[in-house]
C-alpha cells in the first residue's frame, strides 16, 4: 500500500503550459468583480453622504431657527429699550405735574397766610369790639346808676312836693315825670345791656369759630407742608425710576453686546456649516461623476472578453 | 459653410437631392423599406463623398415622417466618415479607425465636431468613442436610428455606429444640449438593483423603483410609461443632468430607455416652460454666434411626440429657423459628447 502511494507520488505530472489570453480574461473577471464591489461601496457611501447631507441640512435649519430666535431677542431688547425710554416721558410728566401742584400749594399757602393775617386783624377788631362793649356796659351801668339817683331824687322831690302841699303840686308832677323818665332810662339800659350781652355772646361764638378756623388753617398749613414733602418724595422717586431706566438701558446694552457676540459666533458656525454642506455637495457632485466613470470603466472592461474570445477563435 | 436640406415624402431620393451640387458631407435619413436602396443610390449620385445614414425622420421647417431626407454640408468644410462595428459587444475593436480619422482630420474642439448615428448599446459606444475624441477635445452630437442599421460611405451596417468628423474651415463649431425639464421637489435617489443590459432600474434609495415613482406621482402602473413625458428621471453627472425615459414596468422595477447603473444618482424631473426654454436656447446660440452658417440638431422622438401633441412642433421648427439654416433628425436617444440622453435636443452650430 505504502509503496504504491510512494510510486504515485513519484509520478508527478508536469505543469500544464498555459496558452492564449485566459489570464487576461481571468484578470478582467476579477477586475469586474472588484468594480462591482466598488460600485456597491459607492452606493453605500452615497447613501451615507446623502444622510449626512440631510442631517446637516437639518442642523443648518436649526441654526437658522436659532439665528431667528436671536434676532427676535434683539427685537425684544429694542422693545424694552423703547418701553424703558418711555420712563423718561413719564418722569417728565410727573415732574411737570408735581411742579404744577407745588405751585398750587405755594399759592394755597400764601392764601392761607393771608387768611391767617385776616384772622389776626379780626382778632384785634374783636378785642376792640370787646373793649367798646365793655365801655358801653360801664356807660350803661353809670346810666342805670344815674337813673337810680334820679329816681331817688324824684322820690325825694315827690316827698318834698307833698310836704309843700298845693304849692308843691306842680313840682310833684315833674318829680313823677322824672321818675318815669328814670325808670324808662333804666328799662332802656336794661334792653341795651341785654343787646350788649347778646353782642358779647355772639362775639365770643364768632371768636371761638375764628379760633377753630385758625386751628383748621394751621392744620391745613401743616398738611400743605407735608404735601410738599410728599411731592418732593414723588419727584425723587421719579428720578429714581429714571436711574432704574438707565440701569435697565445699561443691562440691555450689555445684553445686546453679548447677543451680538453670540450672533457673530453663530454666523461663524453657520458659515462653517455652509462650508460643510458645500463640501458635502461637492462630494456628492464628485459621486455623480464617479458613477459616470464607473459606467465608462464597465463599458470598456465589458468589451475585452468578447475581443479576447474572438481572437482565441 | 452652407447646409442643404432636401426631402421626398414619396421616398424619391433623386427628388430629395435635387439642387445638391458638390457636397462635402452628406447625411441620409431613410425608411426601413428603402434604406439599402437609398444608401447605394446616394453613393452613386455622389461617389466618394463622405456620408453617413440611418433610418429615421428628418426635418427643416417640416418633419418628413416617412420617405427620405438628405442633409448635406457644402463649402468650407472637410469631413471623413467611418464606422465602428459590433457595437453591442465590442466597438473598441474598431477604435483604431477613429483614432486614425481624428489624427488625419487634425481638428480641434473649436472647429471640429463628430456626428454619429448608432444602432444601440449607445452608452457603451459613446464611452468608447469618447476615448478617441478626448485627445483633441472634439465634441460629439448624434443619436440612435431605427431598424438596427446605419450606413457609412455607401455601405449598410448592422450593429454599428456610423460617424463623421466634420471640420469647419471658416469658423468655430459648438455643441449644445437642451433640457426642457427641471428638478421636481428635492427628490434625490441612489440607484441600485440595476441590470445594464436590459436598462432595468431596480431600486431607488433601497425601495422598489416602481413603488417610489407611483408614491410620488400618484399614478397607476398603466400610466407610468406615459407619465414619463411629464416626469422622466434625471441622472446627475456633476452639474449636468441626463434625462432617462421610462419604457415600461418590469415587476417592481422600471425598464428605461437608457442604461442605469448601480450608484447612479437620479432626480425626478418635471416638464418646464418648453417654449421659454427653446427661446432661451435660441438666444444663447445667437449670443454665441452673431454670424452662424448652420445648425444641425437631433430631437428625441419623445419631444417630437410631446410637441406634436401640444401642436407646437411646427412652431418650434419655425422658431429654430430664425437662427438661419436649421435641419436635423428625430432620434430614439440623443448623444452629447460622452453622454447618452433621452427626451433632449442636441445640436451643433457652425459659424
Amino acid at each position: 500500500m505504502l509503496f504504491q502511494k510512494k510510486n504515485r507520488k513519484n509520478k508527478k505530472e508536469a505543469p500544464r503550459k498555459e496558452k492564449g489570453l485566459y489570464p487576461v480574461l481571468y484578470v478582467i473577471n476579477v477586475l469586474k468583480n472588484y468594480q462591482k464591489e466598488l460600485v456597491q461601496k459607492e452606493v453605500e457611501s452615497l447613501r451615507e453622504l446623502g444622510l449626512v447631507g440631510s442631517s446637516f441640512n437639518s442642523v443648518l435649519g436649526e441654526a437658522d431657527n436659532f439665528q431667528q430666535k436671536l434676532e427676535d431677542f434683539e427685537e425684544t431688547f429694542a422693545n424694552i429699550t423703547d418701553v424703558s425710554g418711555q420712563f423718561e416721558n413719564v418722569k417728565e410728566g410727573i415732574t411737570d405735574s408735581v411742579l404744577q401742584a407745588q405751585k398750587e400749594i405755594e399759592w394755597l399757602k400764601t392764601n392761607s397766610q393771608q387768611v391767617e393775617g385776616c384772622f389776626d386783624q379780626m382778632e384785634n377788631t374783636f378785642e376792640d369790639l370787646k373793649g367798646s362793649v365793655e365801655k358801653i356796659r360801664q356807660c350803661m351801668s353809670s346810666i342805670v346808676s344815674i337813673a337810680d339817683q334820679t329816681n331817688i331824687l324824684a322820690i325825694n322831690a315827690s316827698i318834698e312836693a307833698a310836704r309843700a302841699g298845693e304849692k308843691g303840686k306842680g313840682f310833684a308832677v315833674v318829680a313823677t315825670e322824672v321818675k318815669k323818665l328814670a325808670d324808662e332810662i333804666k328799662f332802656l339800659a336794661k334792653d341795651v345791656d341785654q343787646g350788649v350781652y347778646a353782642v358779647e355772646s355772639g362775639t365770643n361764638e364768632l371768636n371761638a369759630s375764628i379760633h377753630t378756623s385758625r386751628q383748621a388753617l394751621s392744620h391745613n398749613m401743616e398738611m400743605v407742608d407735608e404735601t410738599r414733602v410728599m411731592f418732593d418724595s414723588i419727584t425723587q422717586a421719579a428720578d429714581g425710576a429714571i436711574q432704574v431706566q438707565t440701569e435697565i438701558s445699561h443691562v440691555i446694552d450689555d445684553s445686546r453686546r453679548a447677543l451680538h457676540i453670540l450672533r457673530g459666533f453663530f454666523d461663524q458656525i453657520r458659515t462653517q456649516y455652509q462650508g460643510v454642506v458645500k463640501h458635502i455637495r461637492n462630494a456628492s457632485h464628485l459621486g455623480t461623476t464617479k458613477s459616470t466613470m464607473f459606467e465608462d470603466v464597465d463599458n470598456l472592461l465589458s468589451q475585452i472578453p468578447p475581443v479576447i474570445r474572438e481572437e482565441e477563435g | 459653410m452652407r447646409q442643404f436640406f432636401g426631402s421626398s415624402r414619396q421616398g424619391n431620393l433623386r427628388e430629395a437631392v435635387q439642387g445638391l451640387a458638390r457636397p462635402q458631407f452628406i447625411m441620409l435619413f431613410s425608411n426601413d423599406g428603402q434604406f439599402e436602396t437609398h444608401v447605394k443610390e446616394l453613393e452613386n449620385y455622389f461617389p466618394g463623398v463622405p456620408s453617413i445614414g440611418c433610418i429615421g425622420m428628418s426635418y427643416d421647417t417640416r418633419v418628413i415622417e416617412s420617405g427620405v431626407g438628405v442633409i448635406a454640408f457644402l463649402d468650407g468644410i472637410s469631413a471623413t466618415a467611418n464606422v465602428l462595428e459590433q457595437v453591442s459587444v465590442m466597438p473598441v475593436k474598431y477604435i483604431r479607425r477613429m483614432e486614425e480619422d481624428v489624427r488625419k482630420m487634425e481638428g480641434s474642439q473649436q472647429d471640429t465636431v463628430c456626428i454619429d448615428f448608432c444602432t444601440g448599446n449607445d452608452a457603451c459606444v459613446l464611452t468608447t468613442i469618447h476615448t478617441a475624441l478626448k485627445s483633441r477635445n472634439i465634441s460629439l452630437v448624434g443619436g440612435t436610428g431605427d431598424g438596427g442599421r446605419v450606413s457609412a460611405n455607401g455601405m449598410v451596417y448592422e450593429d454599428a455606429v456610423a460617424y463623421a468628423l466634420v471640420r469647419n474651415h471658416n469658423g468655430r463649431v459648438k455643441t449644445y444640449k437642451e433640457n426642457i425639464y427641471h428638478q421636481m421637489g428635492n427628490y434625490r435617489f441612489i440607484a441600485s438593483g440595476t441590470d445594464k443590459a436590459n436598462y432595468i432600474l431596480g431600486y431607488l434609495n433601497g425601495q422598489p423603483a416602481k413603488q417610489v415613482y407611483q408614491n410620488i406621482l400618484h399614478v397607476s402602473e398603466e400610466q407610468i410609461s406615459t407619465q414619463t413625458f411629464k416626469n422622466p428621471f434625471g441622472k446627475l453627472n456633476g452639474n449636468d443632468v441626463c434625462i432617462i425615459s421610462i419604457k415600461e414596468v418590469k415587476g417592481s422595477a422600471l425598464a428605461c430607455f437608457r442604461q442605469v447603473n448601480d450608484s447612479d444618482v437620479l432626480i425626478l424631473l418635471e416638464l418646464g416652460d418648453y417654449r421659454a426654454i427653446v427661446k432661451e436656447t435660441i438666444d444663447t446660440i445667437r449670443k454665441d454666434f452673431p454670424k452662424l452658417s448652420a445648425v444641425f440638431s437631433v430631437n428625441c422622438l419623445f419631444r417630437y411626440k410631446l410637441f406634436s401633441e401640444q401642436h407646437y412642433m411646427e412652431e418650434y421648427l419655425k422658431e429654430m429657423k430664425v437662427l438661419g439654416s436649421h435641419a436635423g433628425f428625430v432620434g430614439y436617444g440623443e448623444h452629447y459628447n460622452n453622454r447618452f440622453v433621452n427626451q433632449s435636443m442636441t445640436c451643433v452650430v457652425f459659424e
